[in-house]
C-alpha cells in the first residue's frame, strides 16, 4: 500500500547568525492512512521545519515530498491552498488572529464552502469530538492549555482531512491532558483512519504513537526493529498498519 | 532494587500465587529486568524470614512482619542512583584521531536508548491505556514516565555529545584542508 505521505532525502538549511545549520539532512518518513508517528527531538532541532516541509508550508532544499503519490513541489498555489484547506488539517497552537470565539474558529476552514450553517455544524461536531462542546461560545485568552489543545484539534479535523499534521501538542499539560490529547491523536488515526504526525518535545507524548522516531542534528532516526512477539491468544492485534520509517544514513 | 521487596510489595496489594506475582512484575516495573527466577528465590527468602507465608493453592500472602517491613522501606529515604557509565570513561579518554568510531558509538547508544522506549511503548500497548485520573492509573503512568524520564535525558545527552563531536570533526576536516592548500 503507497504511504499518504512520504518525505524522500529531504535536506533543510538554515543561516543562524554567521553560521549555516543543515536541520534536516537526508530525511526519508513515510505515514500511512490510520497511522499515528510521532517525531521527538529536543527544542530547535527543526520538528516544526520538518512539519512546514510536509505540508509545503516551506520548500525543501533537496529531496521530495509526495501527498497521495503527488509531487508537492509541482503544485499551483490554488491546488496546494485547496489541500491545505479540504484534506490536510494543519495544527499549531497558536490561536485566532481575531478574538473569535472557538466555535467561530473552528468553523472557519469550512465557510466558503457551504455556507455558515453547513459550517458550524461540523465546528460543533469537531467540538465534540474532541470533548470540548463546553468551549464553544469561549474566547482564546480563556482556555487552558489543555483546551487550546484540544481545540487546535478539533481546528485541524473540521475539513475531515486526510492527513493531520499536529506540532507540539502537548507543550505545557499534565499528565492527565497529555494522556487526553495523545489519547485523542491515536483514536483518530485508529478510528477515523487518519494519518497523523506529530512533533514533540516530551517523551511520554510518544506512548501512543504507532511509530516512534528522533530528530536530532538533521539525522531522523528510528529505534531498531524488535522481533514481534505473538499477542497472547485473547488479545486482539493492535490497529496501525506497517510503515517504513528510516533515515537513509540509518538504512545504509 | 532486589526482587525481594518488589514481591513483597505486589503481595501485600493482593495476595497471589508465584506465576501472577511473575506476570506482574514483568508489568509493572519492565525497566528493572527481573527473570522469574527472581521472584521464586525471592519468595523462598521472604518466607524464611517469616515476612510472608504460602496459603492453599499454591498462593502466598503478607505477614504482618512483612507489611512493616516493606512500610519502613516505602518511607526511608532513597539513595541517589549510581552514576557510572562506560560511555563517560571512553568519551573522557578518547583522542581526535579516534573520533569517527566515537561518533558510531554514541549514536549507537542513540539507538538503544530509542529502541528501549519502543519496548516500553510495546510494553504499554498489551495493556488498556491506563487512566490518570484514576490512583492505579496514575501509578502507572508515573513509574513508566520516570522510566522514559531516565531515556529521554540520555538521549537529550548522547545527541549533544554527537552533535559536538561532529562539529568538531567537520573542524578538523577544515583546518586539514586549509593546511593542504597552504
Amino acid at each position: 500500500m503507497k504511504p499518504l505521505l512520504s518525505l524522500e532525502g529531504v535536506g533543510k538549511s538554515y543561516l543562524r547568525g554567521a553560521h549555516r545549520v543543515r536541520v534536516l539532512k537526508d530525511v526519508t518518513l513515510e505515514v500511512g492512512a490510520g497511522q499515528l508517528v510521532a517525531v521527538w527531538g529536543k527544542r530547535g532541532v527543526g520538528k516544526t521545519t520538518l512539519l512546514k516541509i510536509a505540508a509545503r508550508l516551506e520548500r525543501p532544499d533537496q529531496g521530495t515530498v509526495r501527498f497521495e503519490g503527488v509531487d508537492m513541489a509541482k503544485l499551483r498555489e490554488a491546488e496546494h491552498t485547496r489541500l491545505m484547506l479540504e484534506r490536510i488539517g494543519w495544527v499549531r497552537r497558536a490561536g485566532p488572529k481575531s478574538d473569535l470565539r472557538m466555535m467561530d474558529y473552528v468553523a472557519l476552514p469550512r465557510l466558503a464552502e457551504r455556507g455558515r450553517r453547513h459550517a458550524y455544524g461540523l465546528a460543533r461536531e469537531a467540538l465534540e469530538r474532541v470533548g470540548m462542546s463546553e468551549c464553544a461560545g469561549q474566547h482564546w485568552g480563556s482556555l487552558s492549555d489543555g483546551e487550546r489543545s484540544l481545540v487546535s484539534i478539533a481546528h485541524g479535523i473540521v475539513r475531515a482531512p486526510k492527513l493531520l499534521l499536529v506540532d507540539d501538542p502537548t507543550a505545557n499539560l499534565d499528565v492527565i491532558e497529555r494522556e487526553q490529547v495523545t489519547q485523542l491523536l491515536r483514536s483518530l488515526a485508529d478510528d477515523e483512519g487518519m494519518a497523523v504526525l506529530i512533533t514533540v518535545p516530551d517523551m511520554p507524548a510518544v506512548m501512543r504513537a504507532h511509530h516512534i522516531a528522533s530528530l536530532s542534528g538533521g539525522r531522523l532516526s528510528t529505534p531498531p526493529q524488535l522481533p514481534e512477539e505473538p499477542l497472547p491468544e485473547d488479545e486482539e492485534e493492535p490497529p496501525g498498519k506497517v510503515i517504513q520509517l528510516r533515515s537513509r544514513e540509518q538504512s545504509a | 532494587m532486589s526482587a525481594k521487596i518488589a514481591v513483597l510489595g505486589l503481595v501485600i496489594e493482593e495476595p497471589s500465587p508465584a506465576h501472577r506475582l511473575t506476570a506482574k512484575l514483568r508489568q509493572r516495573l519492565s525497566s528493572a529486568e527481573f527473570v522469574d527466577s527472581n521472584v521464586y528465590s525471592a519468595l523462598a527468602r521472604l518466607e524464611r524470614e517469616g515476612l510472608v507465608r504460602a496459603r492453599e493453592e499454591s498462593s502466598y500472602e503478607a505477614t504482618e512482619e512483612g507489611v512493616r517491613h516493606f512500610e519502613q522501606w516505602l518511607f526511608a529515604s532513597s539513595s541517589a542512583p549510581p552514576l557510572r557509565d562506560e560511555l563517560h570513561m571512553k568519551i573522557a579518554l578518547c583522542q581526535p584521531q579516534n573520533l569517527p568510531r566515537m561518533i558510531e558509538l554514541v549514536y549507537g547508544q542513540e539507538l538503544v536508548c530509542l529502541g528501549r522506549v519502543q519496548e516500553l511503548k510495546k510494553s504499554f500497548e498489551r495493556i488498556r491505556p491506563p487512566d490518570p485520573s484514576r490512583w492505579s492509573g496514575l501509578v502507572m503512568v508515573m513509574v513508566r514516565d520516570a522510566e522514559l524520564a531516565f531515556w529521554e535525558s540520555r538521549l537529550g545527552w548522547l545527541q549533544g555529545v554527537r552533535e559536538s563531536l561532529e562539529n568538531m570533526g567537520a573542524g578538523f576536516q577544515d583546518a586539514s584542508r586549509r593546511q593542504r592548500e597552504a
